[in-house]
């Protein structure tokens, strides 16, 4: 079975007039032992105070998880941590974590919060629970499988608009879940980012854009990773040529293809024609062409350097738009799973040691890029030198 | 009588770009009216003349001529005395 991409994100407003949220929502990728965990908490009452006991809270769930405490025990070592409210009687903080596989074995164990809500495809899926804990801890088990949305909430979504004469009760479960279907009905491929951004929004309408409690919501979504193939470098061998074209045209995902030399040896075997874009140039970059049949053809050597610039500093959205590194970063940053062919024949022409520095040798480059795509921006990366 | 539009290609490569030829692309608006509607420019990817270490970069093409070392003014001149030409 390919492996699946778990594509999460999350956000959240702070009660009307405070500063920060009482909510936290923290998560972890172990790549190594492919798996994710996240934990979403919900501080009693709001502010600063409840900040902190979420954050100690998703701290050691978290941390007991990734250092493979059985969830059961995590779970209620920090239920005899958590203080109990003197007058209210009730814990200081509620926890959900989700224990998750890249295989889609998922373990989610509740305390406090309102339930989280599983969609295969767009229908809710009812999941069997069962309690430890005289009752109060919820686990649930199942097998997750590729268009699967696991949404975490905390109640300042479910509870919202609570009072008003249409939903006394607030949003309640019955009409999230209508709302959330209809979403995915809408737009089947909706990313976690556009979905968690919707529910907020509509939970921060229900309260008339003063939300009466803190508001957090995540989106874990299960799905097949988006690929980019980015093609750079004659081959060394250049009975290769045809490979490289090939591989292009038969990639499923989308493609990139940095060097001119490069594009113009893809355009040679498809029988295509390389179109320079002088519409758009700027002084420290040679502009972007076209090929039928490629998402983005630029200039090599200096167009990947200043790319990795602006990956390793984050400086990417002051870049014009227009800017042949800034598109690339754009390609390389919607993608999860990006795979790097870099042909290492040398431009003899490049090696003159009076030239700029900026002409490195495109191996290391590609390297580096591909570096601070795992570390920094969590990407699956894979190079490949022919 | 309509006469066949003089054909430039500026080099893109990054060799050109690196060594002068930056600003290149931006030719058709440093060329002066009378002779903007005579030419037309396209961009290459690459031209091939740097592999020649004889020949200077930056590479323009002129109606398939090589101009070595380009610069917006050589070839505004060149395209100055083809004109004159063409018109005697």
């Amino acid at each position: 079975m390919r492996k699946m991409f778990i594509d999460s994100d999350s956000g959240y407003m702070p009660k009307n007039g405070q500063i920060v949220c009482g909510d936290v929502f923290l998560s972890e990728k172990m790549k190594n032992e492919n798996r994710l965990t996240a934990v979403l908490s919900d501080g009693l009452g709001s502010g600063i105070k409840a900040n902190i006991l979420a954050n100690m809270t998703a701290t050691m769930a978290l941390n007991f998880t990734i250092n493979d405490q059985p969830v059961e025990r995590s779970a209620i070592s920090i239920r005899e941590t958590l203080p109990v409210d003197p007058v209210r009687k009730i814990a200081f903080a509620s926890f959900t974590i989700v224990d998750t596989e890249f295989d889609g074995q998922t373990r989610i164990i509740e305390y406090g919060n309102p339930q989280f809500l599983v969609f295969r495809k767009n229908k809710p899926l009812e999941l069997e629970r069962s309690f430890l804990v005289d009752g109060e801890v919820d686990i649930s088990d199942f097998q997750a499988c590729r268009e699967d949305r696991i949404v975490l909430f905390s109640d300042g979504v479910s509870q919202s608009g609570i009072g008003r004469k249409d939903m006394p009760f607030g949003w309640e479960t019955k009409a999230m879940t209508d709302f959330i279907s209809n979403k995915i009905t809408r737009d089947p491929n909706i990313s976690a980012h556009q979905l968690h951004k919707c529910i907020l929004q509509q939970a921060s309408m229900n309260d008339i854009q003063k939300p009466k409690d803190d508001i957090t919501c995540a989106v874990l979504y299960f799905r097949n990773p988006r690929k980019l193939l980015v093609c750079t470098g004659p081959p060394y061998d250049k009975t290769n040529d045809l490979n490289v074209a090939r591989k292009i045209k038969n990639f499923e995902g989308h493609t990139v293809v940095c060097g001119g030399t490069t594009a113009q040896i893809v355009a040679r075997e498809w029988k295509e024609e390389v179109v320079v874009d002088m519409e758009h140039f700027s002084k420290d970059i040679p502009p972007i062409s076209h090929i039928h049949g490629v998402d983005l053809v630029t200039e090599g050597i200096l167009t990947l350097g200043k790319a990795a610039e602006l990956l390793k500093y984050g400086t990417y959205e002051q870049a014009e738009a227009t800017d042949p590194s800034r598109l690339l970063v754009d390609q390389l940053l919607t993608h999860d799973y990006i795979e790097f062919m870099v042909g290492t024949k040398i431009n003899e022409a490049h090696q003159d040691p009076n030239l700029p520095v900026e002409l490195e040798i495109r191996r290391n480059v590609v390297k580096k890029i591909a570096y601070i795509l795992e570390k920094e921006y969590l990407k699956e990366t894979e190079l490949k030198f022919i | 009588m309509e006469t066949k539009k003089i054909q430039i290609v500026i080099c893109t490569g990054t060799l050109c770009h690196v060594l002068g030829g930056a600003e290149l692309p931006s030719l058709e608006q440093h060329l002066p009216d009378h002779l903007k509607n005579q030419v037309e420019i396209k961009g290459s990817p690459c031209i091939n003349h740097c592999k020649n270490t004889d020949m200077r970069p930056p590479f323009v093409e002129i109606n398939g001529e090589v101009i070595e070392q380009a610069s917006i003014t050589r070839i505004r001149e060149h395209l100055e005395k083809l004109t004159a030409n063409d018109s005697k």
